[in-house]
């Protein structure tokens, strides 16, 4: 009895959690469809529903960092920037941000480096 | 009997198990994008403010016979800014003796006093070249007897080319932009020719000069992510 008790607490409880994962992705939707949209060099479209999921939620390091991506692709160096930072403040163990603002750093100080040469 | 039945009842058990888990899984898990994407390189100078690029000669510091040194930098500066630069491209006749007029204002200022938002590319040049000389082992091909080398003198020719660039507003004649590059290359072919050569060595140039005035596009990989 006791066994069975377990067993239908853990059944319960797997079902649970799938629910919970299905209603977090039915809300990332907006995310997901950015994301088609930026793999089809719609990068106005991505930006459009990243800033959506921004507003709706202000902690989605996610929407953040796709959308200092896009700023990124756009040339838009100092909103890339900031989004990058955000997106670090609210998620700072994710890698995948890790990665990408690192590359983006480097780009910038690169930059750097030419002005100083230029200037040498 | 009863045995049987208590099995059957686990199997289901452990399917339905087995099924809530695999729907958790597909559901709750995070997911990434990996992207190649062009990012655009941020230009040193914006050059759209401009209406017309007026390339000028190079002073060349050391005249060759078997090559237009100035001739090639003018059409080749003129060819590779025109694919990008939507504006006028046209080019002046200069003499320079010295270095001297690259930092002066005056002279640039009036050089062409009714041109309006242009820029003048300028600067001095060199191309050299020398046969080096040195031991180096020979490479043997496997079938051969191996650990055995053998040392034979060989003659590289190298090429060097000394640009110093310039950018100048033609309006306030302040020098925008400057930098020197210095490119080498040496060719195992002793007859390699200084054109050949000289097409190598501006290549390397344009990768960082256009790079610098017209923040051309690098490709990149960043990751778009869902959770």
């Amino acid at each position: 009895m006791h066994k069975k008790l377990i067993i239908y607490f853990l059944f319960i409880a797997l079902l649970a959690l799938s629910f919970s994962g299905c209603t977090r992705q039915l809300l990332d939707n907006q995310l997901l469809f950015g994301i088609q949209a930026a793999q089809k060099d719609l990068w106005e479209e991505a930006i459009f529903r990243w800033k959506k999921v921004v507003l709706s939620n202000p902690k989605s390091a996610a929407a953040h960092n796709n959308l200092a991506v896009a700023y990124e692709k756009k040339g838009l160096w100092e909103e890339a920037k900031k989004e990058y930072e955000t997106a670090l403040e609210l998620s700072p163990g994710n890698s995948h941000i890790k990665a990408n603002y690192q590359n983006f750093k480097k780009n910038h100080e690169s930059f750097k480096k030419e002005k100083k040469d230029e200037k040498n | 009997m009863n045995l049987s039945k208590k099995k059957k009842k686990m199997k289901k058990i452990k399917i339905a198990l087995l099924l809530a888990l695999l729907l958790s899984f597909s559901c709750a898990s995070s997911d990434y994008w990996k992207l190649k994407i062009e990012v655009p390189e941020r230009a040193v100078l914006n050059l759209d403010q401009f209406s017309e690029i007026v390339i000028t000669n190079f002073l060349i510091k050391e005249e060759r016979k078997d090559f237009d040194l100035n001739q090639e930098l003018v059409d080749y500066f003129s060819f590779e800014i025109g694919q990008k630069f939507k504006g006028k491209i046209s080019s002046k006749k200069i003499s320079f003796e010295k270095e001297e007029p690259f930092k002066n204002e005056d002279f640039w200022k009036n050089l062409l006093p009714d041109l309006k938002e242009a820029i003048f590319i300028t600067g001095s040049a060199q191309y050299t070249e020398e046969i080096r000389k040195a031991i180096l082992e020979k490479k043997r091909a496997r079938f051969e007897e191996p650990f055995v080398s053998e040392r034979a003198l060989a003659e590289r020719r190298f090429y060097t080319l000394n640009l110093n660039l310039y950018i100048i507003d033609a309006k306030t004649g302040k020098a925008l932009y400057e930098r020197d590059f210095k490119e080498s290359k040496g060719y195992e072919n002793p007859k390699q020719r200084a054109p050949f050569a000289f097409f190598d060595l501006i290549q390397r140039v344009k990768s960082k000069f256009l790079r610098n005035i017209l923040g051309e596009t690098r490709i990149q990989e960043r990751y778009l992510i869902s959770d």
